[in-house]
């Protein structure tokens, strides 16, 4: 019988499959016993070994900004994996006791989970999660080696939550669509779904109880409706919907070419943030000013050992040689903390990671592992136009050592007869709002300003934006974040520094005709949505737009700027039709 | 065999990270290992049983490895704990 379970669109795209239903981790299995020990060892050796080559899998699928998020996950869940104490257990279980593999798994996970639930340190209490995610991987691998080796081809996954890493692993699988029953539009799985073009639903409650394994499933990541048993009604929907997501699929290609002017002739410069070489490429084919953000992170964190200047050098190069004249903007390393790596960089255990040793701190502190870093770029330079963007910045002295580091490091490379740009331009990230505030103090060291919004969000309103709890408060739609970007582009522009919004917001077409009210003439995104960004612009009148800045600055909460937004819907409908 | 008396300094003590560094470290030597503190012995080997030591800084832990290596490996975990497992600079 046809039954609509609503939840929130999280990532546009129709879905029609059969669903396949993950319950949460925690094992339901009662006492089962086996027979023939030594093939049940193997069994559970083969799965152990499946899940391992996944992990490696996955570990060389990521670079850039995901190396980073859930590298470190990966790493730990690589070592619980290859755990003596966890494995040895297991093989007792079923070796002493006949268990079958699926029932020791979820005795062995019972019992550290007791001791660990026991712990006085929260933070190590949580790693129980990561625990259930490795045990969980370990108890799928079992059961996909046994009936479907196919996996989740052409289905549609119901689960609780989903991890990044899954996301990108069920994609390669094939999988059609994602419903959870939790999560939010705004977390780090909804952001990479929407990369991926993988039509997503989020915080359908109900999912888990109303939808069983095999029913048949019509999904709208745009509006979040899930239909279990469809009618022809819905049927016809969605036939619809994908003809209609085709359809703007293709009329998107067709900007590929074109400029990306607003209604009344003014043009925006769209960067894009480029990592790996098919993003530089698709960055070039889509008519990108440049390279807005190069994160360098990923050099340093997917390696055992610190990349030498050489290393670097080479790959700096390869970014401008891959863009052909168009300037790139090269981030220097932005690590911290909360981000493992195996280099022995930054292992150190803050409390509180997102304040502590990161960014430019951290390179100021790492004088030597600096400079390194700057005269790869400088000597990159001498291939194409560069620029130098500094990550959390907060204060004019690290403006000051920079630009005397930066400057020296020219000299130096000039000096050994390397050639060297005319000018390599320096930049701030704007990400902490003291950076912001006091901006005015040291613009005057800076060549072009590069605001960080994803940090600055969340670093002005005290919102962690992976805490699904504080899902709703985590939005770059309030009343301080508009008045500190507009007073930041205000600055810039008067002072005529180039400034462009490299985050989330600058990536997503809604917040478009914002940042252009707000002054905004340059934006920097992942390239996968930049012709949509394009497509937006197109539809706006600068001018217009510009003119109701004050309006838009007097709201004075949430509702208020969404009902500013609205108001414009009429001038985006005009614009679409011609 | 062969034990050393270590004195955890790093400042968050044995988390996650330095948890792990440890492991990896000692995943490089054949001998067997075992740490103690608070009365409890856990295998040095298995980053499940470093964290459920929950050995916090100012902690002192006894470090204990047989094998033909042990040598080699009591003085690189040693190095590793002076070093503070590398948190830092």
């Amino acid at each position: 019988m046809r039954l609509p379970v609503s939840g929130h669109g999280a990532s546009r795209g129709s879905a029609l499959g059969r669903a396949r239903v993950r319950l949460p981790h925690v094992l339901e299995i009662g006492e089962q016993h086996i027979e023939d020990v030594e093939a049940e060892l193997d069994r559970l050796h083969a799965a152990i070994h499946v899940v391992r080559g996944e992990m490696r899998a996955l570990r060389q699928r990521l670079h850039g900004a995901l190396a980073q998020d859930i590298g470190e996950f990966l790493d730990l869940h690589a070592l619980l994996l290859d755990d003596p104490e966890l494995l040895q257990g297991l093989d007792t279980l079923i070796r002493n006791e006949r268990y079958s593999a699926d029932y020791a798994l979820r005795l062995q996970r019972d019992r550290i989970a007791g001791i660990f639930t026991g712990m006085d340190d929260a933070y190590l209490r949580s790693r129980i999660d990561d625990i259930d995610q490795v045990i969980g991987r370990i108890h799928a691998a079992l059961h996909r080696r046994e009936a479907d080796a196919g996996g989740v081809a052409g289905e549609i996954l119901v689960a609780d939550n989903i991890a990044p890493t899954e996301l990108l692993q069920l994609q390669a699988q094939g999988v059609m669509a994602v419903v959870t029953a939790g999560g939010s539009a705004l977390s780090h799985s909804a952001i990479l779904a929407r990369s991926l073009h993988l039509p997503l639903v989020v915080g359908a409650a109900q999912a888990l109880s109303k939808i069983n394994d095999g029913d048949v499933l019509v999904v709208d990541g745009g509006t979040g409706l899930v239909v279990r048993e469809p009618d022809a009604d819905d049927l016809r929907a969605h036939r619809a919907r994908t003809r209609e997501y085709a359809r703007e699929r293709k009329q998107l290609n067709r900007l590929r070419r074109e400029p990306s002017r607003t209604l009344d002739g003014i043009d925006i410069k769209l960067w894009a943030n480029a990592e790996s070489r098919e993003d530089v490429a698709e960055a070039h084919a889509l008519g990108a000013a440049g390279v807005g953000l190069y994160r360098t992170e990923f050099l340093f964190l997917n390696s055992d050992v610190l990349p030498d200047e050489e290393a670097q050098f080479r790959a700096y190069r390869d970014l401008v040689l891959g863009m052909t004249g168009r300037t790139v903007t090269i981030r220097t390393l932005d690590v911290g903390a909360d981000k493992a790596d195996r280099t022995g960089l930054t292992l150190a255990d803050e409390p509180n990671p997102a304040l502590g040793v990161r960014g430019v701190r951290l390179s100021l502190l790492r004088e030597r592992l600096f400079e390194t870093q700057l005269r790869a770029m400088v000597r990159a330079s001498g291939y194409g136009p560069v620029r130098v963007l500094v990550p959390m910045v907060c204060c004019r002295e690290e403006m000051v050592a920079v630009r005397a580091l930066l400057a020296r490091v020219i000299d130096d490379v000039r000096r050994e007869g390397h050639e060297v740009a005319e000018a390599i331009p320096l930049g701030a990230m704007i990400e902490v709002p003291a950076a912001a505030l006091a901006l005015p103090g040291f613009i005057d060291l800076t060549d072009f300003l590069s605001i960080g919004t994803n940090d600055l969000v969340q670093y002005l309103l005290a919102v962690d934006r992976n805490n699904e709890q504080l899902g709703e408060l985590y939005t770059p739609l309030h009343p301080a974040v508009l008045q500190l970007l507009q007073s930041v582009i205000a600055l810039a522009g008067k002072r005529g520094k180039p400034v462009a919004v490299c985050g989330e917001m600058a990536a997503d077409p809604l917040f478009v005709p914002v940042l252009l009210a707000l002054g905004l003439l340059e934006f920097s995104m992942h390239p996968g949505t930049l012709l949509e960004v394009r497509r937006a612009i197109r539809g706006c009148d600068l001018a217009s737009l510009r003119a109701r800045c004050k309006a838009l600055l007097r709201a004075r909460d949430r509702s208020e700027i969404q009902r500013w937004l609205a108001a414009l819907v009429p001038q985006r409908a005009n614009s679409s039709a011609q | 065999m062969i034990e050393r008396e270590l004195d955890v300094t790093n400042r968050l003590g044995l988390h996650a990270r330095a948890s792990a560094r440890l492991v990896q470290v000692l995943s490089g030597f054949r001998c067997n290992a075992t740490l103690s503190a608070k009365g409890r012995e856990v295998n040095a080997k298995s980053i499940m049983g470093v964290m459920l030591l929950a050995a916090g800084p100012g902690t002192a832990v006894l470090l204990r490895v047989d094998g033909e290596d042990e040598a080699a490996a009591a003085a690189a975990v040693a190095e590793l704990f002076e070093r503070k497992f590398d948190e830092g600079s």
